[in-house]
């Protein structure tokens, strides 16, 4: 341990400990103006903000180049310092367009926030006086360059070079023609290219997909996790009026780190989707026909009643569904009911190739949830053995007949199907009655990523009119069966698992903001980079 | 004059005394009053061009340049709307009554421009805000209109062609 004292205050760190690093846990979590420096990526030392002066050191030095050693006396809030910092601003802005404006960044742009603390507010320059570069070009399916706007950071040249290793980007020219861009012939289009577009501290880099779709300013944020694959990167969903209108990455060093593919950014699309389910169906002659709750549970009552004596319940869970909803599903509908649970996912479906890095092979967010249930994959003929006239098919969330031909077959040797869901697909448009439940986005719960680990995720916007959330559904349904759930509340299902199951014994205590690995493994596997 | 005040305040006060007489009647001053009325109405009888009655709505006030009237969005010179929809008018509005969508433009020059831009006329309060937050001077109350007057509240929600095409009948900028 190093004693080092920071704006007269003494600290105890790590010799060899970051001084940018150092100089944030210091200053109470407010951080040096920086422009260059990233945790996630190496350091570079090139936009000179974070100067901090060191005692015995005649000249001012950057802290992020730094480390700390003992006996050390930094200064991060002196006059020089902040003289040094208002005028290394100035030569960021010599050709800065200065049009925020029209510029998406505004609301999270460094070179404003810092502009508004270091700013000289009085130019020498004017604008026919600045070096005119290329705006706004596109330089990949969900980049948008404006080199004009960039402060040559190199943030986004370090990711392409360290992260994902691709190589697409590169600062060219020198001196005031320094502009940065994609070398000649490629484009950025890697499946982590909007991560540049967080990286970048200023309007540079933007994301085509939100572009010009809502200040940044005007967006609420809710912490979330990304369930398009088994993975679970942490991320946050920004939303105004009841619309996402993106989603971003959240730190879990754990976890996904800083990153997150491009892929899961844009899953909020299905959330307001035209294939959304929004009312309860159920097939009248034939046809699906919308109706309202009260004569969707009446006819479905009526036609298990309708079933005969010998009538049986076969169930099928979800990897897409939250954990409470899988032991909603297994404890009321088959432990209480009497219903045969089949499995949550049918065999070896939803598997995509694995990229060595954020994007896992199993393409589904809560599989080890379902697993750790007790769910196991099933077969298309096993889902047709276990079918019948006298059987009802309760369906968790699952496009069985979209995933296997054969599963799509064997939907029909069942008396009746009933699909709950919050997309229209294959298995809903088969299905006798159609439960519109709500989406990721739209109700609270936890999913069980690869390595077990739980981890919660929070309602953002309200679903369709119509749409229940999926626990209450399965709720109603015990009621048809005929048992009345012994938990009242979405809370209350978490609190009960994680009493009555040995697997599910580490929640007891909560769920923390990194996750809970549920097999106490306190070696977090370590994200590894491709 | 001042006033007398009946009760305890005058009793304690020492300031105003007790009325009485003509005085209690308030025959001094239903004459004054008489005397100011008369003094109009005669004055307006001999000078009857320079009544100040303003004959409105035939006639008009003019209230000068500073007047905060309905708004106009500005064009450019080839017909477009000035307007780059930042938004920093109804991110300023105190009433949250102006809306804009924002779309992106294929020339060159103009990165961003309105799709839709509605302003709410029910709910503005005049303050000007939006016309000082705009950095292009694409907004500006300056259309002389201030009588608004619709059958439906939706007449009041004017919107982009409408604010572009504004006729500007009173003051000309």
């Amino acid at each position: 341990m190093a004693k080092i004292i920071i704006d007269g205050k003494e600290w105890e760190f790590e010799e060899g400990m970051n001084l940018f690093e150092a100089c944030t846990i210091a200053r109470g979590g407010e951080k040096l103006p920086h422009f260059c420096y990233h945790p996630g990526l190496p350091v570079a030392g090139v936009c000179r903000m974070c100067q901090v002066e060191i005692e015995g050191v005649p000249k001012l030095q950057i802290a992020c180049n730094s480390t700390v050693r003992d006996g050390m006396v930094v200064n991060t809030r002196s006059e020089r310092v902040e003289n040094t910092v208002r005028q290394i601003l100035e030569f960021h802005l010599l050709n800065h367009p200065v049009d925020c404006p029209i510029c998406d960044q505004v609301g999270e742009c460094a070179l404003q926030d810092q502009y508004m603390k270091y700013g000289l507010y009085e130019t020498d320059v004017d604008v026919g006086d600045k070096v005119m570069k290329h705006k706004a070009q596109a330089i990949g399916e969900h980049v948008m360059l404006d080199a004009e706007r960039c402060v040559l950071c190199s943030r986004c040249v370090r990711f392409t070079e360290h992260i994902t290793k691709t190589n697409e980007m590169g600062i060219f020219n020198r001196g005031n023609h320094s502009e940065v861009g994609v070398a000649p012939g490629l484009s950025l289009d890697n499946d982590y290219s909007m991560c540049v577009v967080d990286l970048c501290p200023v309007g540079a880099l933007t994301s085509r997909d939100f572009r010009f779709r809502k200040r940044v300013y005007r967006l609420s944020s809710v912490d979330s996790v990304c369930p398009g694959c088994a993975t679970g990167c942490n991320m946050r969903i920004e939303y105004a009026d009841g619309v996402i209108y993106r989603q971003k990455p959240r730190t879990n060093l754990a976890v996904n780190e800083y990153w997150m593919c491009d892929q899961g950014r844009l899953l909020y699309k299905h959330v307001g989707g035209d294939d959304r389910l929004e009312e309860p169906f159920v097939r009248e002659d034939g046809e699906l026909s919308p109706v309202g709750w009260d004569h969707l549970w009446s006819a479905l009552k009526a036609r298990w009643e309708g079933l005969g004596e010998s009538r049986r319940l076969v169930l099928v869970g979800s990897p897409h569904a939250t954990l409470e909803e899988l032991y909603g599903l297994k404890s009321l509908l088959a432990d209480a009911a009497g219903g045969r649970v089949l499995g949550h996912r049918l065999d070896g479906t939803e598997m995509d190739r694995d990229d060595g890095f954020l994007m896992a092979a199993d393409r589904t967010p809560n599989d080890q949830g379902a697993r750790r249930l007790g769910y196991e994959a099933f077969t298309a003929s096993e889902l047709h053995d276990a079918g019948g006239e006298d059987a009802l098919l309760v369906i968790l969330d699952n496009d069985l007949a979209g995933l296997d031909e054969a599963a799509a077959e064997a939907l029909g040797s069942y008396g009746a199907v009933a699909y709950l869901g919050w997309r229209e697909n294959a298995t809903s448009r088969v299905a006798d009655f159609v439960l519109p439940g709500l989406s990721y986005a739209e109700k609270d719960g936890v999913f069980v990523n690869k390595d077990g680990r739980a981890q919660r995720f929070f309602k953002a916007v309200d679903g369709p009119r119509q749409a229940r959330e999926d626990w209450r559904l399965i709720a109603e349904l015990g009621e048809i069966f005929g048992h009345t759930p012994t938990w009242r509340a979405h809370h209350d299902l978490l609190s009960e698992l994680s009493a009555r199951l040995d697997a599910f014994g580490a929640l007891a205590g909560g769920i923390g903001e990194e996750g809970t690995l549920l097999d106490g493994d306190s070696a977090a596997k370590e994200v590894e980079r491709g | 004059m001042p006033y007398s005040i009946h009760g305890p305040q005058a009793a304690t006060g020492g300031k105003g005394s007790r009325m009485r007489g003509a005085e209690l009647w308030y025959l001094k001053e239903i004459f004054r009053g008489m005397y100011v009325t008369a003094r109009h109405f005669l004055t307006n009888v001999f000078h009857m061009a320079d009544m100040p009655t303003l004959q409105y709505p035939d006639e008009k006030p003019n209230y000068g340049p500073w007047l905060r009237s309905r708004h106009r969005l500005m064009k450019r010179e080839d017909g477009t709307p000035r307007c780059v929809a930042c938004q920093m008018c109804s991110t300023v509005c105190p009433s949250d009554c102006i809306s804009i969508v924002a779309m992106e433009d294929d020339r060159p020059d103009v990165e961003k421009r309105p799709e839709t831009f509605t302003i709410d006329l029910l709910r503005c309060v005049y303050c000007g805000m939006c016309v000082e937050a705009c950095p292009c001077d694409a907004i500006r109350m300056d259309t002389g209109i201030f009588e608004i007057a619709a059958d439906s509240r939706e007449k009041f929600v004017v919107d982009l062609d409408f604010l572009l095409n504004n006729t500007t009948d009173g003051v000309k900028p």
